[in-house]
């Protein structure tokens, strides 16, 4: 997978006929094989960019900060990335007429290791479900896998899942990467960081990063898009991905088989219900 | 408020290890005001007997739940929460109990999934005229609660 | 520094023997907060509250904690007491320790008193974060709205016009009257019911602050009780009303008959038509299903004979709006279909009427000139059989509700057919005979002692033809045997039922409606004539079955509460409702999506101060806010708080014990 020449290119053309004032893409760290995004402002910078099986970063999620908001932005979206920008869309906080969005129908990333990352193993829509203009050849949605980790885990007694994430909880440092990479962490000020959340906590405990990451993945549930955008900022290293993969394993087997970010105008599961919804878990 | 807010990790013990003797849980109950909560009034005109472990918080609807309540009860005092809503189709509200519904099925099964026991967190639909009901649940919730023990995981303390 | 009173009722003995009063005050004392705490035998007395107003002034109290009953009992009074003493009335809380401790935890003093105690507590850490807040006032639009131009449209549009407050009264038909203009004479006291009903119509259609919109219906309804905005449509007449002066030539002339609505179908209508003599407004409208202008493009008679030129048939269906403050609603009812009584032969003996056909039959303006006839070959009926409770109180083939009206108009028509036809007899097969009202049983005594009528009571179980007449077989309980009466007519009473049209209208206006379609009242007892929705009333048969009596009473009734809730200029509203931070929303635009009130609109405001770029944000709109905090928990910036049960207020219960 490289779209690298396509993708110069079009940003290229996009810069000489001014369309856009920024386009967001991925280019070489400089010093090793892996990418980091990138925001070019201009034309002669576009040989810059490139696109390979190494472009593991979420690009929508820079759509929430100052140097594009109220721009004409193009940027380079995967499956994953197009189902967030989708509930960016949604939710407001982008405007579509501001975009020119390059989907990608995507062959899957790598991981560290550098075999395809599990996300893209498990992955239900490798193509962009958003786009202006598609590279690739679309080979549509697949079934959906229950998260390997998350079933391992859940063959697992109580007390091993207790052990497993209070280690988990302990070995955050409260250094929100994770809500800072997230596409769709936007909020003007978290409610984690709010008086009310703050008052009976301090920074640094077990006990307030599980109330840190339990909250933020609740408010996740049902649009979480499993980019990894989080893990991959995580310092600790921390499975992030299961808090979100248990979650959107419950809504897709209790709620119509509801995925985040799809189609058009979905808010994600919890802004809507059925009169059918499990009920036999209420006395 | 002048709150001084002093923290420390009460305990990191496992919740299976044995109670004190005398050891009472605390179960925070939140109930809708229309259905729960009225119901829970005719419990106590009825003078239905039930255990005191419950501490009930009244709120508009439980669609007003957020559940973050239940996150921050885990850490506060509770061994185990109840929420209690109208039943569905009799919102006061015409749809909150739906919505609500939803988040709770999530938060119960993401809390059973990082260690909780299922029981911790229970929910019912009890209505204004289900004060029977209503001593019932209670009383069901705080015997599951006791054989559970004290709840130490994840706990803070305020002084 | 929050300064708190924490005052604790024995509420006699309730309390007091089951907790123990004196620890928990003592307990009390040990919060920080708490700067007094007593207790007192009942905290609701006079002096009890008393206590309250003291303490406030003298020990300069930030907010209260009353330990008593239920706050869904006492909360408003000793918000009240806290007013009273010139304290914010939402600085209280109630600490349930009645309800929620003594009565529930009899056996168990010192688990009881504890219990008491954490509850106070928490009741404390509750208040600290109260805010002050105040009633909020929203502006009324005193103009109403009455759905439904029968009696007890027309009683609620005259009343409230009466007391000069402009009425908007809608009627799906082109004339008003509704059922009640249908009828012949009117039980207990048979005087005409067109002759007591149409100085009402006309009424109407003079009054100055009545605007009288017929053949119109409600399309939608925005807004919230003093702010309502309603569409509505004004049906294609193709007759200009302005200059039309109602002389009947165009009916005259006109050459398509259809089955007249009015006169249950006994006789024709034209397709240009008004629907009776006396209608108001008495103006005719083209039926333009049946119209051959309308339909082929053929015909055009009615515009050739009309001096004013009033026909046009080019007329389109007008959407109007109007700004309204309340609703009455009053559609009326419709008759149940006896069809399910296959063993009556409904539908296939053309000599089975309904009462209502015998209504018209007996009308003076009827169709037959005031003589019953039968269906079949035109006669005069000699033996009449009247069966009651046909569809009522039968839960196996119709509706378990009694329909109220029907022993007294079945009295009526035995009397009526006594003064028509001398020599006919009339047999009624009754269940019961409900006449409790004023002048109601002197009256089905004198149609019995007057007419002769033979009371049967028990149910029919077959009708058959035998030769010209219909043979009804049936039981006569009080002997214990079948009887077989030999009938020249026989007449229905059918059930009362509701308007067919109800479940969609009150979707529509968003208030319930029964398993039947009667829409619901707020309470059975209490109160009868408001709806769960604010500003919208009830008046008639559209809640229930009623007589004219009763009707007229709770329209009288509708027009009272319209009155009362329009005699300021202003409506004060629960303060309990949700706020929105504009520096945390984040314009998400989920809390518009929850809303079951649409509640939430949105706004542009400036970036930052001064900027000139704009975001859009959510804003709740007041009047609309019921205060139920879905949007609350689903706010994922906690941009919005619902005031009386903020984040902070039950965090702080929460993180109190």
């Amino acid at each position: 997978m490289d779209y690298t020449k396509q993708i110069q290119d079009i940003a290229g053309r996009l810069f000489s006929e001014n369309k856009i004032d920024v386009f967001i893409g991925y280019r070489n760290t400089g010093f090793d094989e892996n990418q980091v995004p990138v925001l070019i402002n201009q034309y002669k910078d576009v040989d810059q960019l490139l696109f390979t099986d190494k472009s593991v970063f979420n690009l929508a999620n820079y759509l929430k900060y100052e140097h594009t908001r109220n721009k004409r932005v193009g940027l380079v979206v995967k499956g994953c990335d197009s189902r967030a920008l989708n509930l960016m869309l949604t939710e407001k906080q982008v405007k579509r007429e501001n975009l020119y969005v390059v989907g990608i129908a995507c062959k899957g990333v790598v991981d560290e290791t550098g075999e395809m990352a599990q996300n893209c193993i498990e992955c239900v829509m490798p193509d962009a479900v958003i786009f202006d203009e598609m590279l690739g050849t679309p080979s549509g949605r697949r079934e959906y896998q229950e998260n390997a980790d998350v079933r391992e885990l859940d063959g697992k007694t109580l007390t091993e899942r207790q052990e497993y994430f209070e280690e988990v909880f302990e070995s955050c440092i409260r250094c929100n990467a994770c809500r800072h990479s997230c596409p769709l962490c936007y909020c003007a000020k978290c409610c984690i960081d709010q008086e009310t959340a703050t008052l009976f906590q301090g920074a640094n405990t077990t006990s307030s990063a599980f109330h840190a990451l339990m909250t933020w993945s609740l408010h996740l549930a049902g649009r979480c898009v499993d980019c990894r955008n989080c893990e991959k900022a995580c310092p600790s290293h921390l499975p992030l991905h299961l808090l979100h993969k248990q979650n959107e394993k419950v809504i897709y087997g209790n709620f119509q088989e509801h995925l985040a970010g799809m189609i058009e105008e979905d808010r994600g599961a919890f802004y809507k219900y059925s009169l059918s919804d499990p009920d036999d878990f209420i006395m | 408020m002048e709150t001084e807010v002093k923290e420390k990790i009460v305990s990191i013990e496992k919740p299976h290890l044995e109670a004190p003797a005398d050891w009472q849980p605390v179960i925070m109950g939140i109930l809708c005001n229309w259905c729960s909560y009225a119901g829970s009034d005719l419990t106590g005109t009825s003078r239905l007997q039930y255990p005191p472990n419950i501490r009930i918080i009244r709120v508009p609807c439980s669609s007003r739940v957020d559940p973050w309540f239940i996150i921050k009860s885990l850490q506060a005092s509770a061994d185990g929460v109840l929420i209690s809503g109208c039943h569905p189709g009799d919102c006061h509200y015409i749809s909150g109990n739906y919505y609500a519904r939803r988040r709770f099925l999530v938060t119960k099964k993401l809390l059973n999934f990082v260690g909780f026991h299922e029981n911790r967190v229970q929910f019912s639909w009890v209505s204004a005229a289900e004060g029977p009901k209503f001593a019932k649940v209670v009383s069901k919730v705080t015997e599951d609660i006791k054989k559970l023990g004290p709840l130490h995981l994840y706990k803070k303390e305020n002084i | 520094m929050a300064r708190v009173g924490v005052f604790v009722c024995f509420c006699g003995a309730n309390i007091a023997d089951f907790v123990d009063v004196p620890a928990v005050v003592e307990e009390a004392k040990k919060i920080k907060e708490v700067k007094y705490a007593i207790d007192y035998k009942y905290m609701c007395s006079d002096p009890g509250q008393g206590m309250i107003r003291d303490a406030i002034v003298a020990h300069r109290l930030t907010s209260i904690v009353v330990a008593a009953c239920s706050p869904r009992m006492h909360e408003k009074t000793f918000r009240k007491a806290l007013s009273d003493a010139g304290m914010n009335p939402y600085l209280l809380e109630v600490a349930n320790i009645r309800e929620h401790s003594s009565w529930v935890h009899q056996k168990d003093k010192k688990a009881a008193t504890e219990k008491s105690s954490d509850l106070i507590r928490m009741a404390v850490a509750k208040s600290i974060a109260n805010e002050q807040l105040h009633e909020i006032s929203v502006p009324v639009t005193k103009r109403a709205l009455v759905i439904g131009g029968g009696i007890a449209g027309i009683q609620a549009a005259l009343d409230i016009a009466d007391a000069r407050i402009p009425v908007v009264l809608v009627e799906k038909s082109p004339s008003i009257g509704g059922k009640m203009a249908q009828l012949d004479e009117t039980f207990p006291t048979l005087d005409c019911s067109q002759c007591i009903l149409t100085p009402k119509m006309v009424d109407v259609a003079s009054h100055p602050y009545i605007e009288l919109l017929p053949y119109s219906e409600v399309l939608e309804l925005d807004g919230y009780v003093g702010n309502y905005k309603v569409k509505i449509k004004r049906k294609a007449s193709y007759v200009n009303f302005d200059t039309c002066t109602g002389c009947g030539a165009c009916w005259q002339k006109c050459p398509v008959k259809v089955p007249n609505e009015f006169n249950m179908g006994i006789d024709k209508r034209k397709a240009i038509y008004s629907p009776f003599p006396q209608a108001v407004p008495n103006k005719p409208v083209i039926d333009a299903e049946h119209c051959t202008m309308l339909l082929k493009g053929k015909c055009g008679i009615c515009a050739k004979v009309c001096e004013k030129g009033s026909i046009d048939y080019a007329m389109q269906d007008e959407i109007i709006e109007r700004e309204i403050g309340a609703v009455v609603v009053a559609t009326g009812y419709d008759l149940w279909d006896p069809k399910p009584y296959e063993e009556y032969g409904v539908g296939r003996y053309k000599d089975i009427i309904t009462s209502l056909e015998f209504e018209r039959m007996v009308s003076a303006s009827g169709p037959t000139g005031g003589v019953p006839l039968r269906p079949s070959d035109g006669k005069i009926p000699k033996s009449v059989v009247f069966i009651k409770c046909v569809g009522s109180r039968d839960e196996a083939k119709g509706i378990e509700y009694c329909s109220k009206i029907c022993c007294m108009y079945t009295a009526k028509h035995a009397i009526l057919l006594h003064h028509k036809v001398h020599d006919s007899h009339a047999y009624i097969f009754y269940m019961d005979i409900r006449a409790a009202g004023k002048g109601y049983e002197e009256f089905v005594k004198r149609a019995q002692v007057e007419t002769g009528a033979t009371y049967l009571r028990g149910r029919v179980s077959k009708i058959y033809q035998k030769g010209e007449k219909l043979m009804v077989r049936g039981e006569d309980a009080q002997i214990g045997q079948v009887v077989e009466v030999e009938a020249d007519l026989v007449v229905l009473a059918t059930a009362v039922y509701p308007y067919k049209d109800n479940p969609e209208l009150a979707r529509l206006l968003g208030i319930s409606y029964d398993k039947y379609g009667f829409l619901s009242e707020a309470h059975p007892k209490l109160r009868p004539v408001e709806t769960a929705k604010a500003g919208i009333f009830l008046a008639g048969c559209t809640q229930a079955p009623k007589d004219i009596p009763e009707t007229v009473a709770q329209a009288s009734a509708t027009a009272a509460k319209v009155c009362g809730l329009f005699s300021g200029d202003t409506i004060l509203k629960d303060p309990m409702i949700s706020k929105v931070n504009t520096d945390y929303c984040s314009g998400c635009q989920n809390c518009v999506t929850v809303c079951p009130y649409q509640a939430i609109v949105t706004e542009e405001i400036p970036l930052g101060h001064g900027s000139k770029e704009i975001r859009t944000v959510a804003k709740i709109n007041e009047g609309v806010c019921q205060g139920c905090g879905s949007c609350v928990a689903i706010c994922r910036s906690m941009a919005i708080d619902l005031a009386g049960f903020t984040d902070m207020q039950i965090i702080n219960e929460i993180v109190s014990i």
